[in-house]
């Protein structure tokens, strides 16, 4: 359960407000999270690991505030970027996910083993001695998601997933997101993506304009969109 | 920004011998070829030295010649000039002496680097700082700054590849400024978007359990 308590955050020092104050607490398996370029939706994301602190308010994730309690908020929530390059780290595959095992304190010993473990989950053992840089996006996408997933966080947060990949490796990663069993919140320009959640924001110029079912919130949004166009309704 | 890990340094899986030897070993026989070929600088050391690097590259880890080669190509323009220098000023003697031992010591290196995971090479690390863990050094730490150094080094030179064509794509490539500027800043945008990775992972939080509060 994430819980925001009038959670605002403004850009120092002059002040701009980026979120407005957001009340929210979000219960659902797939939450979904749609909206212009720069409204708010990856501040919103970052409130939830700690990556980003409310200026004002506060954000706690099953109970525990992001503020105070960050390391722990961290090791219960995942976070997957955009560009996955910026997330691989390591030189392989296997490495990486051997890296996000270092968190748990696991013996060298079966870090390996637990790495292949987590790449055969993820059908991606192919991929274990392979440089990230050699990978396609879609490949990318995939092994940041396992990363992240193999120290089994409870919550898992993505920015945009989908948005730099083909249909194909879109369909891959939506499906592999459709199987987790950790509650999942997303940002997405792929209203597709958006209609598969539970429930679904529409966040514009920092204020979430919209809550609700996923289609009410698609329509929202295309009406939004629509009338802030030239010659819009 | 592809294969730059190959040629700077970066672990390639294999078969042979030095893939099996521990970290340790690997790194106290690099460390020992260096000392060896500065301490008894002769013309029979720096040859010992290159047999048994490039001996032990060709069978230990099973590279072909014409890959070990390749493997030198980026350091082939330095030792070219200094072994003409040496030639010139010292002689030939000298010059094998001098670059020799550099290639032979490069060899040592990359052996440790091209046979060993950059996982080992970590635990490695954490092993040889943890006596240090008395006066407030954090082998984890250490450990995760090194990896992320090795790391950055291939994806700061696809970048400067990257900025190079994209100078040339615009017809500006004698402008210094068009490739430093977004160089700079590509290079501190990495940076902050790394950190910021890291710390979504959870790596490089203190080691305690305990948060700062409440």
């Amino acid at each position: 359960m994430i819980e925001f308590r009038r959670a605002t955050v403004r850009a120092e020092p002059e002040g701009r407000v980026l979120l407005h104050p957001v009340e929210l607490t979000l219960t659902e398996q797939r939450v979904g999270v749609i909206g212009p370029n720069g409204s708010g939706k990856s501040t919103l994301l970052r409130l939830i690991n700690g990556l980003l602190l409310p200026s004002s308010g506060s954000v706690a994730v099953h109970g525990m505030d992001t503020a105070t309690m960050g390391r722990r908020v961290r090791r219960s929530v995942g976070f997957v970027f955009t560009d996955p390059l910026s997330q691989l780290v390591m030189p392989t595959g296997r490495e990486d996910v051997e890296l996000s095992l270092r968190t748990r304190r696991i013996p060298a010993a079966d870090r390996k083993q637990l790495a292949s473990d987590v790449l055969a989950r993820f059908g991606l053992e192919h991929l274990a001695d392979r440089s990230s840089y050699d990978l396609s996006g879609g490949e990318r996408q995939l092994l940041a998601l396992a990363v992240v997933l193999a120290v089994e966080p409870r919550i898992l947060v993505a920015d945009e997933p989908t948005t730099l990949l083909d249909l194909r490796n879109d369909a891959r990663v939506r499906s592999l997101v459709a199987g987790l069993d950790q509650q999942v919140v997303f940002t997405t320009h792929n209203l597709d993506f958006a209609l598969e959640a539970d429930r679904t924001l529409v966040i514009d110029d920092g204020r979430i304009v919209f809550d609700g079912p996923p289609p009410d919130a698609v329509a929202h949004y295309r009406h939004l969109v629509g009338s802030a166009a030239p010659g819009g309704a | 920004m592809r294969g730059y890990g190959a040629t700077l340094g970066l672990y390639e899986p294999g078969k042979g011998f030095l893939y099996r030897l521990p970290t340790a070993v690997k790194a106290a026989a690099s460390l020992g070829c260096a000392v060896a070929v500065i301490a008894w600088r002769s013309p029979s050391t720096t040859a010992v030295a290159l047999v048994l690097t490039v001996g032990c590259l060709l069978v230990g880890a099973r590279l072909s010649p014409a890959r070990l080669l390749r493997m030198l190509l980026p350091a082939a323009p330095v030792l070219g000039i200094l072994a003409l220098y040496q030639s010139l000023a010292q002689g030939w003697l000298r010059a094998f002496v001098v670059v020799g031992g550099i290639t032979a010591c490069l060899l040592a290196a990359r052996a440790l680097t091209l046979t060993t995971t950059t996982q080992d090479l970590l635990d490695g690390v954490v092993r040889l700082v943890r006596p240090f863990r008395s006066i407030g050094a954090d082998p984890e730490r250490f450990a995760l700054a090194v990896s992320i150094m090795l790391r950055s080094i291939p994806y700061l030179a696809g970048m400067v590849v990257d900025v190079r064509q994209a100078a040339r794509a615009r017809g500006l490539e004698r402008d210094p400024r068009v490739v430093v500027t977004p160089l700079v800043l590509g290079a501190v945008a990495y940076a902050h978007r790394t950190g910021e990775a890291l710390a979504a992972r959870g790596l490089g939080d203190e080691d305690d359990e305990d948060d700062d509060g409440p």
